[in-house]
């Protein structure tokens, strides 16, 4: 499986998913203009990975400083996907400006549905 | 990605559409209907969570414009404080109180606005007209205020302050300044083209130079000077009404004594208190 990285632009952010470490990154804004293609490889990797990997711990970091509805939406489907996964650890760390109340009330609410996985939300 | 509200539709409409009983599917249609709850559920979470993202970029933006808003006023006010402290600074030098500059302001944005100028012309005419006379900053002092009549040459020498005045300051493409230049420049024009420092005439006279060539005259010949004592109202106003079409523009003498009222008030309440 090969690494995933996609370079943040103004709009779209940063993407390291790396399957040798099991940390899968993303950070930055997100906004792209279409936000269905920006991420359907990205969710495609996703699904392949999950595949392939077996009794590892995976770790996902979200460090938005901002994101769009349909971003949302997005992520609201990779969060649904890893609830379907069974025979791995997973844990999401929802990371936010210490001064970003906003940000911190949005990884509140995407943990309100979420109910296998780890979700932490933590301020830096 | 999962939870397509397009994938239900698609699915429910292939049940619809098929010749097999309804009754027969009812674990599909269960299933469906497990699936529609959960898009729904989803659709709902991500309106929730789009309104709190637009709620805070709304009120952030607000707060910004606010920002801005206040951040412009601060620069507009500092600009036309700086403009009138300037000229007040011109006036002190010819031993004047700052007070003839205040006046003459007041008296232009009357001028200016029975003259049909709009809001912004006004605004920029009342808070630019306090610099007419910077250029006088550069005339020694011997000629500035000297007590007695000036010789022809010192006169000739007075007389630049009206292109030094341009000349400091018509580098800036900033409105206050473009219009504080034009009015150092024409302010001492006549409407016959008598005037200095080109002899334009007519509506050749940018209308801030028409207008302060009368209120600047009109308060010069009230006030005590270094040269001569204040005259009466109605030695000015005949005199006034003597120049009109010569040194000022008919309109404006009209203008000036049907607002002659209001034009009293500022000189009663502006009054120099130091003499």
């Amino acid at each position: 499986m090969q690494r995933l990285i996609v370079e943040k632009t103004k709009s779209s952010p940063a993407i390291d998913f790396n399957p040798d470490t099991n940390i899968l990154k993303v950070a930055g804004e997100s906004y792209p203009e279409n936000c269905t293609r920006f991420y359907l490889p990205i969710f495609e990797w996703i699904v392949e990975y999950l595949k392939g990997a077996s009794d590892v711990e995976i770790i996902l970091i979200f460090d938005l400083v901002y994101f769009n509805s349909s971003s949302s939406k997005v992520l609201l489907d990779i969060f649904d996907l890893l609830e379907e996964q069974e025979s791995y650890k997973i844990i999401v760390n929802w990371i936010h400006d210490i001064e970003d109340g906003a940000m911190q009330e949005y990884g509140e609410e995407f943990k309100e549905d979420i109910k296998y996985i780890e979700f932490n939300i933590i301020a830096k | 990605m999962t939870g397509n509200n397009n994938s239900i539709i698609k699915k429910m409409e292939q049940i619809i559409n098929s010749d097999i009983d309804l009754n027969t599917r009812k674990d599909d249609i269960k299933e469906l209907f497990k699936e529609f709850k959960k898009a729904n559920k989803k659709l709902n979470k991500i309106l929730t969570i789009g309104d709190k993202i637009q709620r805070k970029d709304y009120d952030g933006l607000k707060i910004k414009l606010n920002e801005i808003r206040e951040l412009n006023d601060e620069v507009e006010r500092t600009q036309k404080e700086v403009l009138s402290t300037i000229g007040t600074i011109a006036e002190f030098r010819s031993n004047e109180t700052g007070l003839h500059v205040q006046r003459v302001s007041w008296y232009a944005k009357i001028l200016g606005k029975n003259y049909g100028l709009n809001e912004r012309e006004v605004d920029l005419l009342f808070h630019a007209a306090p610099m007419h006379d910077i250029g006088k900053i550069a005339i020694p002092d011997a000629i500035l205020n000297k007590p007695s009549k000036l010789s022809f040459e010192e006169f000739e020498i007075m007389k630049t302050h009206a292109k030094l005045g341009y000349e400091m300051i018509n580098d800036s493409d900033r409105p206050l300044l473009v219009a504080a230049s034009i009015i150092a420049h024409e302010h001492h024009e006549n409407w016959d083209g008598s005037g200095y420092p080109r002899g334009l005439s007519g509506d050749n006279i940018h209308i801030y130079g028409r207008i302060i060539a009368l209120v600047d005259v009109f308060d010069a010949l009230g006030s005590d000077r270094c040269y001569k004592k204040a005259w009466d109202n109605d030695s000015i106003f005949n005199y006034i009404k003597k120049e009109s079409g010569k040194h000022f523009e008919p309109k404006l003498v009209d203008i000036f004594f049907s607002n002659l009222d209001e034009i009293i008030n500022v000189k009663n309440k502006l009054e120099n208190r130091i003499k």
